[in-house]
C-alpha cells in the first residue's frame, strides 16, 4: 500500500491535517482580489501562474472568529491549495506546521465539537506531533451554508 | 469531402493497426471466433465508407473478404488455413490501396481477381501471398504517411493550451519588469521575438481546439427524421455549414438550445400534411439549419416554413398572466412580440405534448445563450414560417471585453451586451429619480438606471457627476444604465469559469486575468440585471415617452454587411449570402490583364472581385459567397457595420452594371447581387482550365 501523509497546519490554535494527496501545494498569497456578495468564508480570487484559485479563509468556513490575518487586500496569508471538480482553491491557516505520516484509519470522535469542526472534520487522527483532526477540504470550501444539506 | 476522406484513411489506419495483433492470432487458430468477428468487422467497415466514395475496387475486395467471413460466421463454412492466407492477402492489399489514396499515388496491383478468386472454398492454398516483399514496403510507407493526421486527446491539448496560457502570463510579468528596468537591457529584443511567437502559438492552439460545426449538425436530421415520425409529419431537412469552424467546448453549449428550438419547430411550428395542403403549402415541410462566421460571432440560423408564431394569441396570453399591460403591449415591435415565447409559463400551443410546449423551454434557452454570451433573434410571419437567428461567439474562451472600476474594485463584462456609454453630463442627459429608481433620457428614452456598487453592496466615493452609464441591452431587447466610477479597458480576455461556490452568488459567469496576472471577476450581466430589479422580465422595457418618434412597423428587415471596397466605394451584401469573412495572405492572389483576379483558398482557385484599386501589401480581408464548388471571393477594405434595410427599398437593378440601390442609414447604397455575381463570375475559372 501506499505511504499516506498528513499536512499538519494551525488553525485558530488549533491543530488540524489535511491528507497530502489532496494538496497540490502551499503558497503565500498576496493581492487577493475580493469579490463583493461572495459568501462570508470565501475571501476572493487569487491568481496561480494564469490560473485563478478562489481563497477561502479555514476560519471562517469553520465559524470561527476571523483572526486579523486575513482581510481585503495586499496583506500575506499562507494557503493550502486544493483542487476540487478541476477548480483550484487556496485554503489559508494560521500556520503550515510538517508533513508527518498517517497511520491507521481516523477515528471517530466521541464528543460534540464546535458546530464548523463537526461540519467539516473527517476524524481525529493520531501523529507523531500528537492528535489532530483530519479537515476535508470539500467542506472546507462548501463553508457553513451548507450545513442544512449536508 | 477532404476532411471526409482523410477521417476515413485515418480511421482505416487505426484498425489496421489495432488489428495486426489478431490476425495472428488468427491465423494460429482459424476457428477462434472472436478474431473472426474483428476482422469481419474492419471489412465490413471499409465496405461500408466505400460507399460514400468512389473506390471500386477496394469495395469489391472488402465485399469478397466480408462474404467469406460471414459465411465462416454463419457456420456455413470453416475457416482454414487456405481461407486465412487469402483474408490475410486482402487485407495486405486493402492497406496498400489505403496509403496510396492517402498519398495520392496510383492504386497498386490489377491482380485483385486472383485475391477474391483464392477466398473461394476449395481455392489453391498456393495463392497465397508473398509475404515476403509486400508486407515490408507497406510498413515503410506507412511509417513515412502516418503524421498527416493524428489523433490526440482533449486532456493534452487542455494542458497545452494551459501552458500557453501561463507562458503568456509570465511573459506580461517580464514586460512589466523590463519596462521598469533603466535603461537600455539588451533584452527587449529577444522579448518582442518572443512575445511575437507566443502570439502566433496561442492562436495555433486556438485552431488546433476549433471543430467544423459539422460535427454539431451531423445529428440533426436522423433527429428530426424520428421526431417528425413520431408526430405524423413530414419534414426535409437541409443543413448548410458553410465551413463554419468552432471551439468544441461551444458545440457542447449550443447544442441544448439547439435541439429545442428544432423539436419547437417540428413540433408547433410545421403542420400535419393535410392541414399544409389546405392551406396551399406542400405537404412535406422544410427546415433548414445554417452556419455562418462572420468577425468573431457565428449565426446559426433555423429556419421552418411551418405556421409561424401567433403574435396575437402571445400577446393576448401575456396579458392575462400579468406580464405586460395592454399599453405595453401595443408598444411591442414584432421582434419583441416573438420574444415573448421566451417568457417562462407563456407557450402557445394547444396541447402538451411529450416533444414540447410545457412553457419551460424557451427562456432556458434564452438563458442559456445569453450566458454565453450569445443573442437569440425570432422573426416570424404568421401562416409561412418561423426564422430563429442564434447568434453565439466564436470561442467560450476568448471575450471581448470591457473592464470597469467601482469603488476601488474592477470587473470585466461582456463587450456584447454594451449599447454605448454616456458621461453623466447633463447637456445631452436629463435624470430623473422615480420610486428611488434613478431614470436617465436619451434620445427620447427613458432608461432605468442602477449603480453597480449597490447591486455589489459596495460604497462608491466617486462624485455623482463623474460617472459613467454603461447601456446594456439585454438579450430580448431590454436597456438599462449600469452607472460605474471608470471604464479601464476594452480587451479581449480569456475567460475561465469561476468556482461554483462563488457562481452561487448568481453576479459572476467567469474569472479572468489581467495583464499584470491579478484576477478579475467577470459580471454575469443578466444576473446583476436580475438582482437590481431590471429584467422582472418584460416589465422593465424601457418606457416610450409619448410623443417621442413614432416607432416604425418594423417589416422583415434585411440584413446586410456595409463595407467600403478598395475602389474607394460603399457597397452592401446580404449576410445570408456570405459564407465566411476571412483574410488571406496577398501572395495567393493572381491578377490578369484584363483585371480579373483569382484566389486560392484551400487549394481551390476561386474568381476573386473587388480588386480594383491598390492592394494592401500582405494580408487582405475578403468575404466569400456561392456554394463549395462555386464560389467567389470578393475583397474590401473595410467593413463599416452590419445593417438592415427594407426590401422593399431596392431598385431595380441597372441593366447595364447589373448594380441595385438600397436605402440604407437614408443613403443609396448599391446592393451587391449574390445570384447575377455566380452567374458571371463562377465558374470561370473552370472553364478556362
Amino acid at each position: 500500500m501506499e505511504e499516506r501523509s498528513l499536512l499538519l497546519v494551525r488553525i485558530a490554535g488549533e491543530m488540524a491535517a489535511i491528507e497530502s494527496e489532496r494538496i497540490q501545494s502551499v503558497v503565500e498569497l498576496d493581492n487577493i482580489t475580493p469579490v463583493p456578495r461572495a459568501p462570508a468564508h470565501v475571501v476572493g480570487l487569487a491568481a496561480l501562474r494564469s490560473k485563478a484559485m478562489t481563497v477561502v479563509n479555514c476560519r471562517c468556513s469553520l465559524e470561527l472568529a476571523a483572526s486579523e490575518a486575513v482581510s481585503e487586500g495586499e496583506i500575506l496569508a499562507l494557503a493550502v491549495v486544493v483542487e476540487i471538480d478541476e477548480y483550484l482553491y487556496a485554503l489559508v491557516v494560521d500556520r503550515v506546521e510538517e508533513v508527518v505520516p498517517l497511520e491507521g484509519e481516523p477515528a471517530p470522535l466521541r464528543a460534540d465539537l464546535l458546530p464548523g469542526w463537526t461540519r467539516a472534520t473527517l476524524g481525529m487522527v493520531e501523529t507523531t506531533a500528537g492528535p489532530a483532526l483530519l479537515l476535508d477540504p470539500d467542506q472546507l470550501v462548501a463553508g457553513p451554508s451548507n450545513r442544512e444539506a449536508a | 469531402m477532404d476532411d471526409l476522406l482523410a477521417d476515413f484513411i485515418a480511421e482505416a489506419r487505426d484498425m489496421m493497426e489495432a488489428l495486426s495483433g489478431e490476425i495472428v492470432a488468427w491465423e494460429n487458430d482459424p476457428a477462434d471466433k472472436d478474431r473472426l468477428d474483428a476482422i469481419f468487422r474492419f471489412v465490413h467497415t471499409v465496405k461500408g465508407n466505400c460507399g460514400f466514395f468512389d473506390f471500386p475496387r477496394l469495395e469489391t475486395l472488402s465485399h469478397a473478404a466480408e462474404d467469406a467471413l460471414a459465411d465462416c460466421r454463419a457456420g456455413r463454412r470453416t475457416a482454414d488455413k487456405a481461407l486465412v492466407s487469402a483474408v490475410l492477402a486482402v487485407i495486405d492489399r486493402i492497406a496498400e490501396m489505403v496509403d496510396a489514396i492517402g498519398e495520392g499515388a496510383e492504386l497498386p496491383g490489377t491482380d485483385d481477381e486472383a485475391l477474391i478468386a483464392a477466398l473461394a472454398e476449395g481455392a489453391e492454398t498456393a495463392e497465397a501471398p508473398s509475404k515476403e516483399a509486400a508486407p515490408t514496403s507497406n510498413r515503410a510507407k506507412r511509417q513515412s504517411a502516418a503524421p498527416r493526421t493524428i489523433r490526440l486527446p482533449v486532456d493534452l491539448l487542455d494542458r497545452v493550451m494551459g501552458g500557453v496560457s501561463d507562458m503568456a502570463v509570465a511573459r506580461n510579468d517580464l514586460a512589466r519588469r523590463l519596462a521598469q528596468a533603466e535603461g537600455e537591457t539588451g533584452l527587449e529584443a529577444p522579448f518582442n521575438r518572443l512575445s511575437a511567437i507566443l502570439v502566433d502559438l496561442s492562436e495555433a492552439i486556438t485552431r488546433i481546439r476549433m471543430q467544423r460545426i459539422d460535427t454539431l449538425f451531423a445529428g440533426f436530421p436522423r433527429m428530426v427524421r424520428d421526431l417528425s415520425h413520431e408526430l405524423g409529419k413530414q419534414v426535409m431537412v437541409e443543413v448548410e455549414s458553410g465551413d463554419v469552424e468552432i471551439d468544441r467546448e461551444m458545440i457542447e453549449v449550443v447544442r441544448d438550445p439547439m435541439v429545442h428550438i428544432i423539436r419547437n419547430a417540428i413540433d408547433h411550428g410545421i403542420e400535419k400534411p393535410a392541414e399544409r395542403l389546405t392551406v396551399g403549402k406542400r405537404e412535406i415541410g422544410s427546415l433548414t439549419i445554417t452556419a455562418r462566421q462572420t468577425g468573431s460571432e457565428i449565426r446559426i440560423g433555423i429556419v421552418d416554413d411551418g405556421k409561424g408564431i401567433d403574435g396575437e394569441k402571445l400577446v393576448a396570453k401575456a396579458i392575462s398572466a400579468g406580464l405586460i399591460t395592454a399599453e405595453e403591449a401595443a408598444a411591442l415591435t414584432p421582434r419583441e412580440r416573438n420574444m415573448l415565447i421566451c417568457q417562462p409559463g407563456l407557450s402557445t400551443a394547444k396541447e402538451v405534448t411529450s416533444v414540447s410546449g410545457r412553457g419551460v423551454g424557451m427562456d432556458v434557452v434564452r438563458a442559456n445563450i445569453e450566458r454565453i454570451g450569445g443573442s437569440l433573434v425570432i422573426d416570424s410571419t404568421p401562416g409561412s414560417g418561423t426564422r430563429m437567428m442564434l447568434n453565439i461567439p466564436l470561442t467560450l474562451s476568448i471575450v471581448p471585453s470591457l473592464t470597469i472600476g467601482i469603488a476601488g474594485h474592477t470587473f470585466a463584462l461582456p463587450r456584447s451586451y454594451v449599447e454605448e456609454i454616456v458621461r453623466n453630463s447633463g447637456d445631452e442627459m436629463d435624470s430623473n429619480r422615480m420610486g428611488g429608481r434613478k431614470f436617465i433620457t436619451l434620445r427620447g428614452q427613458r432608461i432605468p438606471c442602477v449603480g453597480l456598487e449597490e447591486v455589489l453592496g459596495l460604497k462608491s466615493t466617486c462624485p455623482e457627476d463623474a460617472r459613467l452609464y454603461v447601456l446594456i441591452k439585454l438579450v430580448g431587447g431590454d436597456v438599462f444604465g449600469l452607472a460605474v466610477d471608470a471604464i479601464h479597458n476594452h480587451e479581449e480576455l480569456v475567460v475561465k469559469p469561476i468556482a461554483p461556490v462563488l457562481m452561487s452568488c448568481g453576479l459572476y459567469v467567469g474569472t479572468t486575468q489581467l495583464d499584470d496576472g491579478s484576477p478579475v471577476p467577470m459580471l454575469d450581466i443578466a444576473g446583476v440585471a436580475r438582482s437590481a430589479g431590471m429584467i422582472s422580465e418584460v416589465k422593465d422595457r424601457t418606457i416610450r415617452t409619448a410623443g417621442g418618434e413614432v416607432r416604425e412597423e418594423e417589416k422583415a428587415l434585411q440584413p446586410a454587411l456595409l463595407f467600403v471596397g478598395f475602389d474607394g466605394g460603399e457597397r452592401a451584401i446580404d449576410m445570408d449570402s456570405v459564407r465566411r469573412i476571412e483574410k488571406l495572405p496577398v501572395s495567393a492572389v493572381r491578377r490578369e490583364r484584363d483585371g480579373t483576379a483569382q484566389i486560392v483558398i484551400d487549394g481551390k482557385i476561386v474568381p476573386f472581385l473587388g480588386v480594383a484599386g491598390e492592394l494592401p501589401e500582405d494580408m487582405v480581408a475578403m468575404f466569400r459567397i456561392g456554394a463549395e464548388d462555386r464560389e467567389i471571393a470578393y475583397a474590401y477594405e473595410r467593413m463599416i457595420d452590419l445593417v438592415e434595410y427594407e426590401p422593399d427599398t431596392v431598385s431595380k437593378a441597372n441593366k447595364r452594371t447589373g448594380s441595385r440601390l438600397a436605402l440604407i442609414d437614408g443613403r443609396p447604397v448599391d446592393v451587391l447581387d449574390e445570384a447575377r455575381l455566380l452567374a458571371d463570375h463562377a465558374g470561370r475559372v473552370a472553364e478556362g482550365a
